[in-house]
């Protein structure tokens, strides 16, 4: 605790020398009768000082919140010793801002007494923010002395992106080994019909089909196509960014990845995500709930950081990036690096699919509307359609999102035809 | 509120002048013009430098009307200047905050105190000064007073330095 004098005092000083200096030279006692209240009041620094005897305890509502969401923090002061005026700055991590209340506060507490003071955060986008740390600043009863500390309690809260419900997601090309929602070109239990066969011993009488065995006079069972899971790969493109903050091609993307990854985990698929760009990271495919909380927490962490190097996927573990994986490649497409990795990975023969979050759009509604502005956009958009060309002509699949239309309005061009037993060879 | 008691101070600090010396009604308006400037802009320097100027305005009145010594009056402008700064510097503190409605009147208790212990010290200062007159040499007073003066700003500065 750290205690000063404040500038209050040193402008009681300056007043006081002031009036007995006129004093003085006017010789007028008026005047130093003037500067006795001042004097007096300064006197009382010769006081020893006491300080403060208090406690602090701060809550927050939530330790998660989705973009938009709001968190009420909570602060509850309890005097031991008699507190004149006590100024308590609470936590406003950047990006963040206060709906209700107000997060400083100035309270004036007798000893024994308890006060509690609380205000709404408003967390426009994703981060990871810390509402530990409160600024305390106590005031003598002359307000002439000072004392400062910080409350260090440490409260992280999650703030995770907005989340569509997606209806039709990129449907993967190979399935794996465990149960899922897809229908494997492989026999045997599932659900839908796949083949007939004739009966042999083990089968179950169930599985007889009645109507073929009848015609064709021997018994003759039906086979099922298994139902699998896949491996999912998102890959985020964090090498650069545009557009107004809490809204830029980043966090429009992480939203995109974000809702990817809960429509494949509600599919029962297993998830990964791969982030590119300055600093690479990954999450290993798994499936369930909680694989949502590893890939969110991922995502909450992902920012552009710049770099001149480009990275090599070759560095991601053969366990992170399968062969028999969808990847769905999350980009803005605005580095060159990045084009140049999914096209190795189409070269590698991945089963890859490009979600392009489009640039122009993003830029057009953050920048003021002008006739310079919506030419250079109009231009630009079409230099990125030869350049989306230029990646669909490597035979890759380019889904297009210009937000603000729905993410699903993108997604409904990648219906991939559901792979057949006879296709499956 | 806060700033209310600090308006009312700065008027209170006019009047006196203005009834103190009439002819300086002017530069008092001037002075309560910049209060009410320091106030609404919370700015605590300017706060100060309206404080010293009407200090300068009531010597300038009190050395205009030639009237005789009357204590009371300069120990009400005493504790108005007090509540104009403090006025001002609180103003300053609770600017967009959370206050609760103790603050104004713990400040409002405080002062009233002040003003109960600068009375009891004037009384004291007065009666003390009406005994020590007599023995006291004319030419000597001015330096005395000068000496004196200067003695107490360095204790009270060498205060505030400590408490730094």
């Amino acid at each position: 605790m750290t205690a000063r004098v404040t500038p209050l005092a040193l402008s009681l000083l300056g007043v006081a020398a002031w009036a007995v200096s006129l004093g003085v030279l006017s010789g007028r006692p008026e005047l130093l009768a003037t500067a006795l209240p001042i004097l007096l009041l300064l006197a009382t620094l010769a006081r020893p000082a006491s300080r403060p005897d208090y406690s602090i305890a701060h809550e927050i509502s939530s330790d998660r919140a989705f973009e938009g969401g709001a968190v009420t923090v909570t602060v509850t002061v309890e005097a031991r010793s008699p507190l004149a005026l006590i100024e308590l700055l609470g936590p406003l991590p950047p990006g963040s801002a206060v709906r209700l209340g107000n997060h400083r506060a100035v309270l004036t507490l007798r000893a024994g007494a308890t006060a509690r003071w609380s205000y709404d955060l408003h967390f426009p986008g994703r981060g990871l923010h810390d509402l530990g740390t409160i600024a305390v600043r106590v005031r003598d009863r002359f307000g002439l002395r000072v004392w400062e500390c910080r409350h260090v309690d440490p409260k992280p809260v999650r703030v995770y992106p907005r989340i569509v419900p997606l209806r039709h997601v990129p449907r993967p090309a190979h399935v794996q080994a465990s149960v899922g929602d897809y229908v494997s070109p492989a026999l045997g239990e599932g659900i839908e019909p796949g083949d007939i066969r004739q009966f042999s011993p083990g089968d179950r009488i169930k599985q007889v089909n009645w109507r073929a065995s009848l015609r064709l006079g021997q018994l003759y069972v039906t086979q099922q196509h298994r139902e699998r899971n896949a491996d999912v790969v998102l890959m985020l493109d964090t090498l650069a960014e545009v557009g107004a903050p809490a809204d830029t091609t980043l966090d429009l993307g992480i939203r995109a990845a974000a809702s990817l990854a809960t429509a494949y985990l509600a599919r029962k698929d297993r998830v990964g995500l791969i982030t590119y760009g300055g600093v690479m990271s990954w999450v290993r495919p798994r499936s369930g709930p909680a694989q949502y909380e590893r890939v969110a927490d991922a995502l909450l962490r992902a920012d552009v950081v710049f770099t001149y190097v480009a990275k090599d996927l070759l560095r991601v573990p053969p366990r992170v990036l399968s062969p028999q994986a969808l990847v769905i490649a999350i980009t803005p497409l605005l580095d060159q690096r990045f084009s140049k990795a999914v096209l190795d990975l189409a070269a590698r023969g991945f089963d890859l699919v490009v979600l392009v979050v489009s640039p122009v759009a993003v830029t057009r509604v953050a920048l003021a509307p002008s006739l310079a502005g919506d030419l250079a956009g109009r231009l630009w958009a079409l230099e990125r359609r030869s350049e989306l060309a230029a990646l669909r002509r490597h035979g890759l699949p380019v889904l297009e999102w210009r937000p603000p239309e729905p993410l699903e309005a993108a997604l409904v061009a990648a219906r991939r035809p559901r792979i057949r037993l006879a296709s499956a060879g | 509120m806060i700033r209310l008691v600090a308006s009312g101070s700065a008027i209170a600090l006019s009047a006196l002048v203005a009834f103190t010396a009439p002819e300086l009604t002017m530069a008092t308006l001037a002075g309560l013009l910049l209060a009410a400037v320091a106030i609404i802009a919370r700015w605590r320097w300017l706060a100060t430098a309206v404080a010293c100027t009407f200090l300068v305005v009531y010597t300038a009145a009190l050395l205009s009307v030639r009237a005789p010594l009357t204590i009371v009056p300069a120990l009400g402008f005493g504790l108005a200047l007090v509540v104009l700064l403090e006025g001002a510097d609180l103003a300053i503190r609770v600017r967009a905050v959370s206050v609760e409605g103790g603050v104004v009147r713990w400040a409002l208790a405080r002062w009233v105190g002040l003003g109960a212990g600068v009375f009891v010290a004037a009384v004291l200062a007065v009666a003390l000064a009406g005994s020590l007159a007599p023995t006291l040499p004319d030419a000597a007073s001015p330096l005395l007073a000068a000496a004196g003066a200067l003695v107490s700003v360095l204790i009270l500065a060498s205060l505030v330095r400590r408490g730094a």
